[in-house]
Protein backbone atom coordinates (compact mmCIF):
# COMPACT_ATOMS: atom_id res chain seq x y z
CA UNK A 1 0.00 0.00 0.00
CA UNK A 2 1.16 3.37 -0.43
CA UNK A 3 2.07 6.07 2.11
CA UNK A 4 1.73 10.06 1.38
CA UNK A 5 4.53 12.11 3.05
CA UNK A 6 4.64 16.36 3.69
CA UNK A 7 7.43 18.31 3.18
CA UNK A 8 6.66 20.74 5.99
CA UNK A 9 9.37 23.31 5.02
CA UNK A 10 8.00 23.14 1.29
CA UNK A 11 3.90 23.33 1.77
CA UNK A 12 3.19 26.86 2.21
CA UNK A 13 -0.93 25.96 2.95
CA UNK A 14 -2.36 26.92 -0.37
CA UNK A 15 -4.74 23.50 -0.06
CA UNK A 16 -5.20 22.84 -2.83
CA UNK A 17 -4.30 18.94 -1.64
CA UNK A 18 -7.52 19.63 0.76
CA UNK A 19 -10.06 20.58 -2.19
CA UNK A 20 -8.82 18.08 -4.82
CA UNK A 21 -8.32 15.38 -1.99
CA UNK A 22 -10.39 15.86 0.78
CA UNK A 23 -10.76 12.51 2.57
CA UNK A 24 -6.67 11.98 1.97
CA UNK A 25 -5.11 15.85 2.89
CA UNK A 26 -6.25 18.54 5.79
CA UNK A 27 -4.78 21.83 6.22
CA UNK A 28 -4.37 21.93 10.63
CA UNK A 29 -4.67 25.47 12.75
CA UNK A 30 -1.03 26.25 11.52
CA UNK A 31 -1.91 25.78 7.80
CA UNK A 32 0.14 22.76 7.23
CA UNK A 33 -1.22 20.12 5.16
CA UNK A 34 -1.45 17.14 7.38
CA UNK A 35 -2.42 13.52 5.97
CA UNK A 36 -5.30 11.49 6.99
CA UNK A 37 -4.48 7.82 6.50
CA UNK A 38 -1.57 5.96 7.00
CA UNK A 39 -0.94 3.71 4.78
CA UNK A 40 -3.58 5.16 1.84
CA UNK A 41 -6.49 2.46 1.83
CA UNK A 42 -6.40 0.92 -1.96
CA UNK A 43 -9.99 2.55 -2.41
CA UNK A 44 -8.51 6.25 -1.80
CA UNK A 45 -5.31 5.60 -3.83
CA UNK A 46 -6.36 7.52 -6.96
CA UNK A 47 -7.53 10.65 -4.75
CA UNK A 48 -4.08 10.22 -2.91
CA UNK A 49 -2.42 10.12 -6.22
CA UNK A 50 -4.33 13.46 -7.90
CA UNK A 51 -3.77 15.45 -4.40
CA UNK A 52 -0.34 14.51 -4.47
CA UNK A 53 -0.06 15.59 -7.60
CA UNK A 54 -1.94 19.06 -7.50
CA UNK A 55 0.15 20.81 -4.77
CA UNK A 56 1.82 24.11 -6.61
CA UNK A 57 5.15 23.80 -4.78
CA UNK A 58 5.95 19.66 -4.94
CA UNK A 59 5.77 19.44 -1.32
CA UNK A 60 4.34 16.04 -1.43
CA UNK A 61 5.29 13.04 -1.97
CA UNK A 62 3.59 8.94 -2.54
CA UNK A 63 5.17 5.90 -2.50
CA UNK A 64 5.37 2.55 -1.12
CA UNK A 65 5.38 2.25 2.22
CA UNK B 1 18.01 10.55 -32.11
CA UNK B 2 15.50 12.32 -33.47
CA UNK B 3 16.13 16.18 -34.83
CA UNK B 4 14.38 19.01 -33.03
CA UNK B 5 11.50 20.43 -35.03
CA UNK B 6 12.31 24.43 -36.00
CA UNK B 7 9.36 26.79 -35.58
CA UNK B 8 9.85 29.60 -37.97
CA UNK B 9 7.08 32.19 -36.68
CA UNK B 10 8.33 34.77 -34.24
CA UNK B 11 5.73 34.45 -31.69
CA UNK B 12 6.58 37.51 -29.91
CA UNK B 13 5.32 39.87 -32.65
CA UNK B 14 2.37 42.72 -31.66
CA UNK B 15 0.28 40.58 -33.96
CA UNK B 16 1.37 37.31 -32.25
CA UNK B 17 0.90 38.75 -28.76
CA UNK B 18 -3.13 39.86 -29.82
CA UNK B 19 -3.95 36.00 -30.75
CA UNK B 20 -0.66 33.66 -30.54
CA UNK B 21 -3.27 30.34 -29.36
CA UNK B 22 -3.11 29.14 -33.22
CA UNK B 23 0.58 29.34 -32.70
CA UNK B 24 0.66 27.38 -29.38
CA UNK B 25 -1.71 25.24 -31.06
CA UNK B 26 0.95 24.44 -33.50
CA UNK B 27 3.99 24.40 -31.46
CA UNK B 28 2.14 21.71 -29.49
CA UNK B 29 1.37 19.70 -32.77
CA UNK B 30 5.01 20.44 -34.00
CA UNK B 31 6.31 18.37 -30.86
CA UNK B 32 6.89 17.80 -27.11
CA UNK B 33 10.62 20.31 -27.60
CA UNK B 34 11.11 22.87 -30.09
CA UNK B 35 13.39 25.05 -31.72
CA UNK B 36 11.82 28.79 -32.21
CA UNK B 37 14.11 30.04 -34.88
CA UNK B 38 13.10 33.98 -34.19
CA UNK B 39 14.51 33.50 -30.70
CA UNK B 40 17.35 31.04 -31.19
CA UNK B 41 16.23 29.03 -28.13
CA UNK B 42 13.88 25.62 -27.59
CA UNK B 43 10.76 25.68 -26.02
CA UNK B 44 8.62 22.98 -24.66
CA UNK B 45 4.82 24.04 -25.68
CA UNK B 46 2.85 20.68 -24.13
CA UNK B 47 1.26 20.42 -20.41
CA UNK B 48 3.65 17.17 -19.70
CA UNK B 49 7.06 18.38 -21.02
CA UNK B 50 6.37 22.40 -19.22
CA UNK B 51 4.87 20.66 -16.03
CA UNK B 52 8.50 18.17 -16.07
CA UNK B 53 11.10 20.98 -16.58
CA UNK B 54 9.45 22.90 -14.03
CA UNK B 55 9.58 20.32 -11.44
CA UNK B 56 13.41 19.41 -11.92
CA UNK B 57 14.72 22.73 -11.09
CA UNK B 58 18.09 20.72 -10.95
CA UNK B 59 18.60 19.92 -14.48
CA UNK B 60 16.59 23.10 -15.74
CA UNK B 61 17.48 25.83 -13.41
CA UNK B 62 16.81 29.59 -12.50
CA UNK B 63 20.03 30.49 -11.52
CA UNK B 64 20.98 32.55 -15.07
CA UNK B 65 18.09 34.14 -15.48
CA UNK B 66 14.53 33.18 -16.17
CA UNK B 67 13.87 35.80 -18.46
CA UNK B 68 14.80 35.65 -22.47
CA UNK B 69 17.58 37.87 -22.98
CA UNK B 70 20.61 38.30 -21.44
CA UNK B 71 20.79 41.55 -20.16
CA UNK B 72 17.40 41.50 -18.00
CA UNK B 73 18.51 38.10 -16.80
CA UNK B 74 22.02 39.95 -15.37
CA UNK B 75 19.91 42.61 -13.78
CA UNK B 76 17.50 39.76 -11.93
CA UNK B 77 20.96 38.00 -10.20
CA UNK B 78 20.41 37.81 -7.02
CA UNK B 79 16.21 37.28 -7.17
CA UNK B 80 14.72 34.58 -5.74
CA UNK B 81 13.01 34.45 -8.80
CA UNK B 82 16.20 33.80 -10.32
CA UNK B 83 18.20 31.98 -8.06
CA UNK B 84 18.98 28.05 -7.38
CA UNK B 85 19.20 25.80 -4.67
CA UNK B 86 20.47 26.49 -0.87
CA UNK B 87 20.86 30.82 -2.01
CA UNK B 88 16.86 29.98 -3.50
CA UNK B 89 15.68 28.19 -0.18
CA UNK B 90 17.44 30.85 1.83
CA UNK B 91 16.05 33.76 -0.14
CA UNK B 92 12.35 32.29 -0.44
CA UNK B 93 12.40 31.76 2.92
CA UNK B 94 12.69 35.55 3.59
CA UNK B 95 10.09 36.61 1.47
CA UNK B 96 7.80 33.20 1.04
CA UNK B 97 6.33 33.03 4.64
CA UNK B 98 4.55 36.52 4.83
CA UNK B 99 2.49 35.65 1.62
CA UNK B 100 0.93 32.00 2.35
CA UNK B 101 -2.16 31.45 2.63
CA UNK B 102 -1.78 30.92 6.60
CA UNK B 103 0.03 34.21 6.65
CA UNK B 104 -2.53 36.06 5.16
CA UNK B 105 -5.74 34.88 7.03
CA UNK B 106 -5.81 37.62 9.68
CA UNK B 107 -6.10 40.12 6.35
CA UNK B 108 -9.39 37.87 4.90
CA UNK B 109 -11.73 40.02 6.37
CA UNK B 110 -10.58 43.20 4.99
CA UNK B 111 -9.83 42.15 1.57
CA UNK B 112 -13.33 40.96 1.37
CA UNK B 113 -14.63 44.17 3.03
CA UNK B 114 -12.71 46.08 0.02
CA UNK B 115 -14.00 44.03 -2.88
CA UNK B 116 -17.84 44.42 -1.37
CA UNK B 117 -16.85 48.06 -0.89
CA UNK B 118 -15.61 48.65 -3.92
CA UNK B 119 -18.47 46.50 -6.12
CA UNK B 120 -21.20 48.29 -4.00
CA UNK B 121 -19.90 51.48 -4.95
CA UNK B 122 -19.60 50.45 -8.72
CA UNK B 123 -22.98 49.31 -8.82
CA UNK B 124 -24.27 52.57 -8.18
CA UNK B 125 -22.27 53.70 -11.58
CA UNK B 126 -23.67 50.41 -13.33
CA UNK B 127 -21.02 50.75 -15.97
CA UNK B 128 -17.59 50.76 -15.87
CA UNK B 129 -13.70 49.48 -16.76
CA UNK B 130 -13.74 46.21 -15.18
CA UNK B 131 -10.13 46.53 -15.86
CA UNK B 132 -9.26 50.18 -14.41
CA UNK B 133 -12.30 50.33 -11.69
CA UNK B 134 -12.38 46.85 -10.04
CA UNK B 135 -9.08 44.69 -11.11
CA UNK B 136 -6.69 47.06 -10.28
CA UNK B 137 -8.47 48.38 -6.89
CA UNK B 138 -7.74 45.52 -4.75
CA UNK B 139 -4.07 44.94 -5.77
CA UNK B 140 -3.06 48.55 -5.69
CA UNK B 141 -5.01 48.63 -2.36
CA UNK B 142 -4.00 45.67 -0.60
CA UNK B 143 -0.17 45.21 -1.87
CA UNK B 144 1.65 48.53 -1.25
CA UNK B 145 0.44 48.69 2.38
CA UNK B 146 1.28 45.23 2.65
CA UNK B 147 4.94 45.19 1.49
CA UNK B 148 5.29 48.79 3.36
CA UNK B 149 6.30 51.07 0.31
CA UNK B 150 6.46 54.40 1.24
CA UNK B 151 3.79 56.68 0.37
CA UNK B 152 5.90 58.61 -2.16
CA UNK B 153 7.32 55.47 -4.52
CA UNK B 154 3.60 53.69 -5.12
CA UNK B 155 2.16 56.14 -8.49
CA UNK B 156 4.93 54.52 -10.51
CA UNK B 157 4.54 50.78 -9.44
CA UNK B 158 1.87 49.68 -11.99
CA UNK B 159 4.32 51.01 -14.73
CA UNK B 160 7.74 49.57 -13.45
CA UNK B 161 5.88 46.08 -12.89
CA UNK B 162 4.86 46.35 -16.77
CA UNK B 163 8.40 46.94 -17.89
CA UNK B 164 9.90 44.76 -16.15
CA UNK B 165 7.68 41.92 -17.77
CA UNK B 166 8.50 43.31 -21.02
CA UNK B 167 12.30 43.46 -20.46
CA UNK B 168 11.81 39.99 -19.47
CA UNK B 169 10.74 39.23 -22.91
CA UNK B 170 13.03 38.39 -25.81
CA UNK B 171 14.83 41.87 -26.84
CA UNK B 172 12.31 43.02 -29.27
CA UNK B 173 11.97 47.31 -29.60
CA UNK B 174 9.13 46.83 -26.49
CA UNK B 175 12.24 45.25 -24.69
CA UNK B 176 14.41 47.88 -25.08
CA UNK B 177 11.53 50.87 -24.70
CA UNK B 178 11.47 49.50 -21.60
CA UNK B 179 15.01 49.67 -20.24
CA UNK B 180 14.66 53.07 -18.54
CA UNK B 181 11.65 52.35 -16.46
CA UNK B 182 13.14 49.26 -15.30
CA UNK B 183 16.23 51.58 -14.36
CA UNK B 184 13.71 53.31 -12.21
CA UNK B 185 12.79 51.02 -10.85
CA UNK B 186 16.18 49.68 -9.62
CA UNK B 187 17.04 53.01 -8.28
CA UNK B 188 13.77 52.95 -6.52
CA UNK B 189 14.88 49.50 -4.99
CA UNK B 190 18.36 50.74 -3.85
CA UNK B 191 16.93 53.98 -2.19
CA UNK B 192 14.22 51.65 0.06
CA UNK B 193 17.28 49.04 0.48
CA UNK B 194 19.45 52.54 2.00
CA UNK B 195 17.11 54.67 3.33
CA UNK B 196 14.96 51.88 4.96
CA UNK B 197 12.12 54.18 4.18
CA UNK B 198 9.98 51.14 4.17
CA UNK B 199 7.01 50.96 6.45
CA UNK B 200 7.53 48.87 9.40
CA UNK B 201 5.25 45.96 9.94
CA UNK B 202 5.38 45.17 5.96
CA UNK B 203 6.99 42.54 4.13
CA UNK B 204 9.63 44.92 2.91
CA UNK B 205 10.98 45.87 6.12
CA UNK B 206 11.33 42.22 7.04
CA UNK B 207 14.00 42.02 4.24
CA UNK B 208 15.81 44.84 6.28
CA UNK B 209 15.55 42.87 9.72
CA UNK B 210 16.70 39.77 7.59
CA UNK B 211 19.83 41.91 6.88
CA UNK B 212 19.84 43.74 10.10
CA UNK B 213 20.38 40.16 11.68
CA UNK B 214 22.88 38.81 9.52
CA UNK B 215 20.36 36.37 7.37
CA UNK B 216 21.10 38.21 4.53
CA UNK B 217 23.96 40.60 2.98
CA UNK B 218 23.23 44.19 2.29
CA UNK B 219 23.89 43.74 -1.19
CA UNK B 220 21.32 41.10 -1.61
CA UNK B 221 18.74 43.52 -0.10
CA UNK B 222 17.91 45.21 -3.42
CA UNK B 223 16.82 42.12 -5.64
CA UNK B 224 14.60 40.82 -2.76
CA UNK B 225 12.40 44.65 -2.66
CA UNK B 226 13.07 43.94 -7.09
CA UNK B 227 11.27 40.37 -6.08
CA UNK B 228 8.11 41.95 -4.27
CA UNK B 229 7.48 45.20 -6.88
CA UNK B 230 7.51 43.17 -10.34
CA UNK B 231 5.23 40.52 -9.79
CA UNK B 232 2.72 41.33 -7.58
CA UNK B 233 0.30 43.78 -9.51
CA UNK B 234 0.21 43.21 -13.32
CA UNK B 235 -0.25 39.71 -13.18
CA UNK B 236 -3.30 39.52 -10.03
CA UNK B 237 -4.94 42.39 -12.30
CA UNK B 238 -5.06 40.44 -14.92
CA UNK B 239 -6.14 37.41 -13.69
CA UNK B 240 -9.03 39.66 -12.16
CA UNK B 241 -9.55 41.49 -15.52
CA UNK B 242 -9.95 38.39 -17.26
CA UNK B 243 -12.13 36.22 -14.68
CA UNK B 244 -14.53 38.96 -15.20
CA UNK B 245 -14.19 39.19 -18.71
CA UNK B 246 -14.64 35.51 -18.95
CA UNK B 247 -17.89 35.58 -16.78
CA UNK B 248 -19.59 38.64 -18.41
CA UNK B 249 -19.20 36.64 -21.92
CA UNK B 250 -20.55 33.07 -21.08
CA UNK B 251 -23.87 33.49 -18.92
CA UNK B 252 -24.23 29.88 -18.68
CA UNK B 253 -20.58 29.53 -16.41
CA UNK B 254 -21.81 32.73 -14.55
CA UNK B 255 -25.03 31.56 -13.70
CA UNK B 256 -23.46 28.49 -12.33
CA UNK B 257 -20.94 30.05 -10.53
CA UNK B 258 -24.37 32.17 -8.80
CA UNK B 259 -26.20 29.06 -8.09
CA UNK B 260 -22.62 27.54 -6.28
CA UNK B 261 -20.40 30.08 -4.79
CA UNK B 262 -18.43 27.19 -3.54
CA UNK B 263 -16.98 27.01 -7.43
CA UNK B 264 -15.39 30.41 -6.66
CA UNK B 265 -11.74 28.86 -6.44
CA UNK B 266 -12.25 26.95 -9.23
CA UNK B 267 -13.19 29.66 -11.84
CA UNK B 268 -10.54 31.82 -10.84
CA UNK B 269 -8.09 28.64 -11.59
CA UNK B 270 -10.22 28.04 -14.51
CA UNK B 271 -9.73 32.03 -15.36
CA UNK B 272 -6.26 31.97 -14.77
CA UNK B 273 -5.52 28.79 -16.89
CA UNK B 274 -7.06 30.16 -19.95
CA UNK B 275 -5.82 33.65 -19.87
CA UNK B 276 -2.18 32.31 -17.89
CA UNK B 277 -1.18 36.32 -17.17
CA UNK B 278 2.41 35.30 -17.57
CA UNK B 279 2.84 33.59 -20.93
CA UNK B 280 6.59 31.84 -20.12
CA UNK B 281 10.05 31.88 -18.15
CA UNK B 282 12.78 30.14 -19.18
CA UNK B 283 15.44 27.88 -17.32
CA UNK B 284 18.90 26.81 -18.57
CA UNK B 285 19.60 23.22 -18.54
CA UNK B 286 22.73 22.56 -16.30
CA UNK B 287 23.64 19.33 -18.08
CA UNK B 288 23.24 17.15 -21.52
CA UNK B 289 19.50 16.14 -20.74
CA UNK B 290 16.53 14.68 -22.71
CA UNK B 291 12.93 14.89 -23.02
CA UNK B 292 10.84 12.59 -24.73
CA UNK B 293 13.95 11.18 -26.42
CA UNK B 294 14.99 14.84 -27.76
CA UNK B 295 18.88 15.52 -26.72
CA UNK B 296 18.63 18.79 -25.16
CA UNK B 297 22.85 20.16 -24.13
CA UNK B 298 23.88 21.54 -21.15
CA UNK B 299 23.66 25.13 -20.88
CA UNK B 300 20.94 25.69 -23.38
CA UNK B 301 17.98 28.13 -22.99
CA UNK B 302 14.68 26.51 -22.52
CA UNK B 303 11.07 28.40 -22.78
CA UNK B 304 8.50 27.24 -20.60
CA UNK B 305 4.92 28.15 -22.51
CA UNK B 306 2.78 28.22 -19.63
CA UNK B 307 -0.46 29.54 -21.78
CA UNK B 308 0.24 27.01 -24.33
CA UNK B 309 0.65 24.16 -21.81
CA UNK B 310 -2.66 25.49 -19.97
CA UNK B 311 -4.58 25.09 -23.41
CA UNK B 312 -3.01 21.64 -23.99
CA UNK B 313 -5.83 19.26 -25.72
CA UNK B 314 -3.47 16.20 -24.16
CA UNK B 315 -4.11 17.54 -20.92
CA UNK B 316 -7.57 19.86 -20.85
CA UNK B 317 -10.48 18.48 -22.79
CA UNK B 318 -12.57 20.89 -24.80
CA UNK B 319 -9.27 23.41 -23.45
CA UNK B 320 -10.70 26.56 -25.12
CA UNK B 321 -13.75 26.27 -22.90
CA UNK B 322 -14.26 28.49 -19.98
CA UNK B 323 -15.93 25.85 -17.41
CA UNK B 324 -15.90 26.87 -13.95
CA UNK B 325 -16.84 23.30 -12.51
CA UNK B 326 -13.44 21.64 -14.61
CA UNK B 327 -12.39 18.86 -12.68
CA UNK B 328 -8.47 19.34 -13.20
CA UNK B 329 -8.67 23.07 -13.24
CA UNK B 330 -6.51 23.07 -10.44
CA UNK B 331 -3.95 21.48 -12.50
CA UNK B 332 -2.99 24.26 -14.12
CA UNK B 333 0.15 26.04 -14.44
CA UNK B 334 -0.35 29.77 -14.12
CA UNK B 335 1.44 29.82 -10.84
CA UNK B 336 4.06 27.87 -12.17
CA UNK B 337 5.04 24.78 -10.57
CA UNK B 338 7.68 22.86 -8.16
CA UNK B 339 10.44 24.72 -5.93
CA UNK B 340 10.33 28.26 -7.78
CA UNK B 341 6.04 28.26 -8.10
CA UNK B 342 4.65 31.31 -7.62
CA UNK B 343 4.91 32.32 -3.70
CA UNK B 344 2.30 35.06 -4.20
CA UNK B 345 0.08 32.57 -5.38
CA UNK B 346 -2.15 33.01 -2.07
CA UNK B 347 -2.38 36.61 -2.43
CA UNK B 348 -3.43 36.63 -5.42
CA UNK B 349 -6.38 33.84 -4.87
CA UNK B 350 -7.16 35.67 -1.62
CA UNK B 351 -7.85 39.09 -4.02
CA UNK B 352 -9.47 36.78 -7.02
CA UNK B 353 -12.11 35.10 -4.95
CA UNK B 354 -12.92 38.11 -3.08
CA UNK B 355 -13.67 40.29 -6.01
CA UNK B 356 -15.79 36.81 -7.42
CA UNK B 357 -17.52 36.72 -4.17
CA UNK B 358 -18.15 40.19 -4.37
CA UNK B 359 -19.55 40.15 -7.81
CA UNK B 360 -21.64 36.92 -7.06
CA UNK B 361 -23.31 38.22 -4.05
CA UNK B 362 -24.20 41.73 -5.21
CA UNK B 363 -24.59 41.42 -9.05
CA UNK B 364 -27.39 39.71 -10.77
CA UNK B 365 -26.20 40.20 -14.55
CA UNK B 366 -22.73 41.07 -16.36
CA UNK B 367 -22.56 42.65 -19.96
CA UNK B 368 -20.00 42.58 -21.88
CA UNK B 369 -18.54 45.81 -24.13
CA UNK B 370 -15.85 45.50 -26.21
CA UNK B 371 -12.59 44.80 -24.73
CA UNK B 372 -9.00 46.18 -25.18
CA UNK B 373 -5.70 43.92 -25.54
CA UNK B 374 -3.07 44.87 -23.27
CA UNK B 375 0.57 44.24 -25.46
CA UNK B 376 3.68 43.45 -23.31
CA UNK B 377 6.19 40.57 -23.76
CA UNK B 378 5.06 38.44 -21.02
CA UNK B 379 1.59 39.36 -19.22
CA UNK B 380 -1.36 38.36 -21.02
CA UNK B 381 -4.44 41.20 -20.27
CA UNK B 382 -6.83 43.12 -21.15
CA UNK B 383 -6.29 46.85 -20.83
CA UNK B 384 -9.56 47.26 -20.88
CA UNK B 385 -12.90 45.51 -19.95
CA UNK B 386 -15.94 47.70 -20.25
CA UNK B 387 -18.88 46.45 -18.60
CA UNK B 388 -22.25 47.29 -17.63
CA UNK B 389 -23.79 45.13 -13.94
CA UNK B 390 -27.41 45.05 -12.56
CA UNK B 391 -27.42 44.69 -9.14
CA UNK B 392 -29.29 42.19 -7.14
CA UNK B 393 -32.46 43.40 -5.57
CA UNK B 394 -30.80 42.99 -2.26
CA UNK B 395 -28.00 44.67 -3.65
CA UNK B 396 -29.90 47.60 -5.09
CA UNK B 397 -32.12 48.32 -1.65
CA UNK B 398 -28.75 48.15 0.07
CA UNK B 399 -27.50 50.80 -2.02
CA UNK B 400 -30.78 53.09 -2.39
Amino acid sequence: MKSVTVDENRCEGHGLCQDTAPDIFELNDDGVAVVLHHPIPPALTRQAEAGVRVCPVAALRIAES
Amino acid sequence: MPTIPRYPDDIWTDEVLLDPHPHYRALRDLGPVVWLDAQQMYAVPRYTEARAVLGDAGTFCSGQGVGLNDMVNGIGAGTTLMSDGQLHAHLRSVIGPGLTPRALRSMRGTVEQLAAERVARLIQQGSFDAVADLARALPLTVVPDLVGWPAGGREHLLEWAGAAFDLLGPMNARAQRAGPKVQEMLEFAARTAADGSLLPGGLGAAILEAARHGELQPAQVPPLIVDYIAPSLDTTISAIGSAIWLLATHPDQWAALKADPALIPNAFNEAVRLESPIRAFSRVTASDTQLEGYDIPAGARVIVLYASANRDEREFGRPDDFDVSRTNASAQLGFGYGTHGCAGQGLARLEGQAVLQALVDQVEAIEPGRPVRALNNLINAWASVPVTVHPTRHAAAAGA
